[in-house]
């Protein structure tokens, strides 16, 4: 059931980069808010870290933004 | 810090692009900013303090972070990240509150602790201070791609991390739609006080470490994932991310325990020490978990611009093969406020089911090959809500302070409750208070 899941992400992100997603998008020229630090998608590579490291300690899930392997003791 | 606002002028705007880039990178996903050139090269430094405090004298954590990028002409960036926590304070052991005086043989085995009846047993010999370390490399590879390979390492007094990572991003329909593969490899020794209890092995008296395997004991991690970006508009960026992650090895918390209770009151059952030394006055065991669990997330995150106000929403579903569910949603608004200002509204949900595993007291007699009564593995709700303020100096550079509540509230299903026991009093609730000041500059 998982693996299934997985396999329809997996082919949800491998279509929306081959060609789904090809008529959106912006020239060069047009992107001025999105060059804004304010709408990268991680804007606080500190704070990120910060919350994931207490999320992880404290629940049962941890990654998704980007690895949740863990590297410390306290889960 | 966000480190990188665009009032590091003048040329701040590649600046922010290539830092853009570099922490993508370093998080294992794609950028949607191409890195461009920069002349000279430049230090970065984001730092930020941590106070992580939790009611009822739990886990208290102060924490010092700094991220350093070192940014080379031709689009290379180098970085280093250092973490120091020390921790204090005490954590919920696993064992229930009884009407009776409970006393716990601590994990070196030298000692004892009691607890007053009706108090959750913590174990208060929760300390330690941990350093972690992080390095990556990130350049272009070609017009299209960029390679990113990183290592990590982390140490506190029971527990090493070393691992390894690597990244690659490929740019498609002219830069709208960055695709990111990234995969991660970790080996992490634990070396319990006292030895790593046998599982399920009985809690001894003092000096008594026959039930417990000396020398240490290791997991290997490995974690692949998928992302894609797409630039919807001016105005709105998507990202989907799928992760999975394989844990093997030992994977008990080598501190937890269970309370053995009557199977028909759900009391706990008295023991008598041996005579001459001092130990558990009620019957214990250490818990059991599988040695593999395999992990599947799905993230999706949408940011988007209305008229320099900033919405930032993000959802996760994550399964295992523990039988654990769990979603987490999250928003910001990033809302400006004069020139240089800005403040930053902040929740999060979560919820998650138990592991197929938890229980939160053995019946005597009833040795089930899995068990564990960690109150991570139970099912409970948190909140998180918090405020963010950030502004830029007069110089340049970026200053926030943030000020977060985080609760967790569960409650013990009644198909796992035995006797007489209470849902609400097996689960131990949590308030937390989250503070960070941070500080972003550049040398």
């Amino acid at each position: 059931m998982t693996g299934r899941r997985g396999l329809v992400a997996l082919a949800t992100c491998a279509i929306c980069a081959g060609s789904g997603c090809s008529s959106m998008g912006v020239e060069p020229w047009e992107r001025g808010v999105l060059a804004k630090p304010e709408m990268q998608l991680v804007v606080d590579p500190l704070e990120a870290g910060i919350d994931d490291h207490i999320y992880f300690s404290k629940e049962a899930s941890s990654g998704g933004r980007g690895f949740g392997g863990g590297g410390c003791g306290c889960n | 810090m966000g480190a990188t606002d665009g009032g590091r002028e003048p040329g701040s705007g590649q600046f922010v692009q290539r830092l853009a880039a570099a922490t993508c990178s370093l998080l294992g996903i794609g950028s949607t900013v191409p890195v461009l050139a920069q002349e000279e090269p430049t230090w970065a430094l984001d730092t930020s303090f941590l106070y992580y405090g939790e009611s009822d004298e739990r886990v208290q954590d102060l924490s010092l972070n700094v991220l350093a990028r070192r940014l080379f002409a031709d689009d290379k960036v180098l970085s280093f990240g250092l973490v120091y926590d020390s921790l204090t304070g005490a954590s919920p052991s696993g064992a229930i509150p009884l009407n009776e005086v409970q006393t716990f043989t601590r994990p070196s085995g030298n000692d004892v602790y009691t607890v007053q009846p009706g108090e959750l047993p913590l174990d208060d010999t929760f300390l330690d201070t941990r350093y972690a370390l992080t390095a990556t490399w990130q350049q272009p590879l070609g017009r299209l791609y960029t390679g990113s390979v990183g290592l990590s390492f982390s140490t506190e007094y029971d527990y090493t991390h070393a691992g390894l990572n690597f990244g690659i991003t490929r740019d498609f329909n002219t830069r709208n739609t960055p695709l990111s593969l990234g995969a991660a490899i970790a080996r992490d020794e634990i070396d319990p006080e006292g030895g790593a209890p046998l599982p399920l092995a009985p809690m001894g008296n003092i000096g008594d470490l026959s039930a417990r395997r000396p020398g240490t004991e290791d997991k290997d991690v490995v974690d692949l994932l998928i992302g894609v970006t797409q630039v919807v508009n001016e105005h709105l960026l998507v990202q989907v991310n799928y992760s999975l992650s394989d844990s093997s090895g030992y994977l008990n918390d080598p501190y937890k325990i269970l309370t053995v209770v009557d199977p028909a009151t759900g009391e706990g059952i008295a023991r008598v020490p041996a005579p001459g030394t001092a130990g558990p006055l009620h019957e214990y065991r250490f818990e059991s978990r599988p040695d593999q669990r395999t992990k599947h997330s799905l993230f999706v995150q949408g940011k988007y611009y209305m008229g320099g106000k900033v919405l930032d929403v993000s959802w996760r579903y994550m399964t295992d093969d523990w039988e654990i569910d769990s979603h987490t949603l999250e928003a910001k608004l990033r809302w400006p406020l004069g020139d240089r200002g800005w403040v930053e509204p902040h929740l999060r949900f979560y919820t998650q089911t138990e592991a197929e595993f938890y229980r939160p007291s053995l019946p005597v007699g009833e040795l089930p090959e899995f068990a564990s009564a960690d109150y991570r593995l139970a099912p409970f709700d948190a909140w998180t809500a918090g405020l963010k303020y950030g502004f830029r100096t007069a110089s340049g550079n970026e200053a926030g302070i943030r000020l977060e509540y985080y609760r967790q509230d569960g409650s013990v299903p009644d198909g796992l409750l035995i006797g007489n026991q209470d849902g609400d009093a097996l689960s131990p609730e949590l308030d937390a208070v989250i503070l960070t000041v941070s500080y972003g500059f550049d040398l």
